[in-house]
């Protein structure tokens, strides 16, 4: 064995033998379902789950994309998807401008704390009580409405209010991490600049605008990225606050794929699933992407 | 050397011969929570006594869990020996995997069977096959809060005019004795396309009528005369009258369950299964049970069958002698009685029900007169499309009803109409 050979054998080799079963797990538990699934789409729903099913090339995209439902479902999907990237992605930011800031001197830890609970709260019991808060007949948010003598809010009741009242439950779910991001890499941005831009003369606005956000472009690009992610696939508030309604103002592409789960209905499912993502997948590459030539 | 040797092979056949038979387990799959398991249970007792050595496993899922469960163990011959669920159920079953047995032979091999009616094999037909045992008809009627009535001074209503008047009183006064409190006069659902219809097949069919949307003929109900009639105050239920919660657009069965319990509602629908619960718990007996409304003087209204339950073997059940056995057992005396006391419901007519609380009572032995539902879906496969469809266009109108309600159900019914045909023409 020569001198290279034996120097890989300690080096590379120990780190892929260490590597090469968590690889494995990945391409077992990660890799492969995604393909399955996939490939599902490709077969009659009847014998989706049969050891030898009944191969349909991509009549099950042909069959969704000719369904009104899944065209609208997928753009209401996209509009929510922007709409709750921007509010997270934006109030997150604020919020950690804010906390950077001079303006809130010893209760910082407990606004962190409180927008930070949340989001290691259980989903589930999470929503229900969003659903509490919204109910038209005994919700807090329209007694409070009602007692300040302003309108009621239509809440998850009303087809024109739900997208929004969805958004905000998940504002409130998600902000915190976003928020963690944010603080994470404020922590560590050169302090030299803002105080050279104070000599300068700047405003606390051009301060921020100019010196700080563009030092924030890590946590933006990342933030961004996953909010994308979380909330193209938005799934668990609707399940438990509106199931889809009313009227299908809030069936985005994820619940609809599962009512054709529920229905048998395999391969039209996971044909909207692959749909899904890709687009996903897309947008999260190019979003990146994005980030990363601009950092260059 | 070899007496010794053959004698001990004697020995050793003899013990074998004697020993008891191996045992054996079953398993069966059901989504009937923990009634269903004591249900099992008791059975598997009794059925030992005839079977030494068999057991029962019984595996209780959520409902949507069992559908996906069942279908990837039948496609993958990792099937249990039985399934136990509703008829229409097991139907999605037989469509996707094509695995469930036709069971006409296993009932012709039982001999006590006089007690099923043809409506019943009827409802647990489908493609020409007996795809189930009928086990446990579900019954479905009015219910109502007891006390409301007694504080709005009200008996059980009658017809649907009746309800309206007492519902009235339910939504504008305070018939829970809480001056503070928010009533409704209805506990109903409306979130997915099931939920909506399966409370429209209850108006319907309680007034007398058949076939909510689509006839076996694949004809369009909803603008015929009556149909129109209880469709539009149905919708109006919803809407004009202010009868539901606001919230009743997102409510399924858990939150209808809720409201119904939580005592917001005035008006329910009561299983024969809830029957047991609520006279104990939740409820703790507060209710009234009764026939559908009536709707009109040449149709006798009534409770609806809206279902009916049912065990299915495998065609590739491990233990399928065994399996055929146990299910012909379920229809015996003993497993009815026990269905009946823990189930609330039975298909045999002749159990003792001297031990059941009047309204299970009520259930177990009706004197109002009992309308099946048709199972559209039996005879149009296509049928799910079209009602979620349907439930898409009354969902429209119940977010924002329409100036005038016989319009919009012409315009609905021609719409379905079409779509009916196209449907009909692509799935056959």
């Amino acid at each position: 064995m020569g001198l290279t050979a034996r120097r890989w054998w300690r080096g590379e080799a120990v780190f892929y033998a260490f590597a090469l079963p968590f690889a494995a797990l990945t391409v077992i538990f990660g890799v492969w379902p995604i393909l399955l699934g996939i490939s599902v789409s490709f077969t009659a729903s009847a014998t989706a789950l049969k050891a030898v099913p009944t191969w349909v090339g991509l009549a099950n995209y042909a069959t969704i994309l000719a369904d009104p439902g899944f065209v609208a479902s997928l753009w209401r999907t996209l509009l929510y998807a922007a709409c709750a990237v921007a509010a997270n992605v934006g109030f997150a930011l604020a919020y950690a401008l804010l906390l950077n800031s001079r303006l809130i001197g010893w209760g910082r830890g407990l606004f962190k704390l409180l927008l930070f609970l949340p989001v290691v709260t259980p989903d589930v019991p999470g929503y229900v009580v969003w659903r509490w808060l919204y109910d038209q007949t005994f919700g807090a948010i329209n007694a409070a409405l009602g007692g300040l003598g302003l309108p009621a809010f239509g809440g998850i009741a009303s087809p024109s209010t739900a997208m929004l009242a969805i958004l905000l439950a998940e504002l409130w779910h998600h902000a915190g991490f976003y928020l963690v991001i944010f603080l994470a890499n404020l922590a560590i941005c050169e302090r030299a600049l803002e105080e050279a831009a104070d000599i300068d003369g700047a405003r606390t606005w051009q301060k921020t605008l100019y010196v700080i956000i563009p030092q924030l472009r890590p946590a933006i690009v990342i933030n961004t990225v996953y909010a994308l992610i979380q909330f193209l696939k938005t799934f668990t508030v609707v399940v438990v606050t509106t199931k889809g309604g009313p009227n299908g103002a809030t069936d985005f592409l994820s619940y609809h794929a599962y009512q054709y789960f529920d229905q048998g209905r395999y391969g039209e499912a996971t044909a909207m699933a692959s749909v899904l993502f890709v687009i996903v997948l897309g947008v999260a590459v190019g979003v990146y992407g994005l980030g990363e030539r601009g950092r260059a | 050397m070899l007496k010794r040797s053959l004698f001990g092979a004697m020995f050793a056949a003899a013990l074998i011969a004697a020993a008891p038979a191996p045992a054996q387990q079953l398993t069966v799959w059901h989504d009937l929570g923990d009634n269903g398991q004591k249900w099992f249970a008791a059975m598997a007792e009794d059925f030992a006594k005839s079977h030494p050595g068999v057991t029962l496993r019984a595996t209780n899922y959520p409902t949507d869990q069992w559908f996906g469960r069942v279908t990837a163990a039948l496609n993958t011959d990792t099937a249990p020996d039985l399934i136990f669920n509703n008829y229409e159920r097991v139907i999605r079953i037989v469509q996707q995997t094509g695995k469930v047995m036709d069971m006409r032979p296993v009932l012709a091999g039982v001999v006590d069977k006089g007690f099923i009616s043809e409506g019943d094999l009827r409802v647990a037909s489908f493609d020409s096959k007996l795809i189930i045992i009928p086990i446990q008809p579900t019954q479905m009627a009015l219910g109502v809060r007891k006390s409301w009535l007694d504080r709005v001074g009200e008996p059980f209503p009658t017809t649907w005019e009746d309800v309206k008047r007492v519902a009235g009183k339910f939504r504008d006064g305070h018939p829970d004795g809480d001056p503070n409190g928010k009533t409704f006069a209805f506990a109903l659902e409306a979130a997915k396309p099931r939920d909506l219809i399966h409370m429209l097949d209850l108006f319907i069919f309680g007034a007398g009528l058949r076939h909510t949307l689509l006839d076996p003929a694949g004809n369009i109900t909803i603008d015929e005369p009556q149909h129109e009639v209880v469709l539009e105050e149905f919708l109006k239920t919803y809407t004009t009258y202010k009868f539901v919660a606001p919230d009743t657009i997102n409510h399924s069965f858990a939150e209808m369950y809720q409201f119904i319990e939580g005592g917001r509602g005035g008006f329910f629908r009561v299983g024969d299964w809830n029957v047991n619960k609520w006279d104990s718990q939740a409820i703790n007996g507060d209710f009234l049970v009764g026939p559908w409304p009536k709707f009109f003087a040449d149709k006798a209204n009534g409770a609806v069958i809206g279902g009916m339950r049912g065990v299915a073997v495998p065609e590739n059940s491990p233990h399928k002698d065994l399996a055929i056995a146990f299910a012909q057992y379920m229809l015996t005396a003993p497993a009815q009685q026990a269905s009946l006391n823990i189930m609330g419901a039975a298909i045999r007519k002749d159990l003792d029900i001297a031990g059941l609380s009047p309204r299970r009572q009520a259930f177990a032995k009706p004197n109002w007169t009992l309308y099946a539902y048709d199972f559209p879906e039996s005879v149009q496969t296509w049928y799910p499309e079209l009602e979620a469809a349907f439930h898409q266009k009354l969902m429209a109108a119940i977010s924002s009803p329409p100036a005038d309600w016989k319009a919009f159900i012409g315009k609905t019914a021609a719409e379905m109409r079409e779509l009916a045909k196209q449907l009909a023409a692509k799935k056959g």
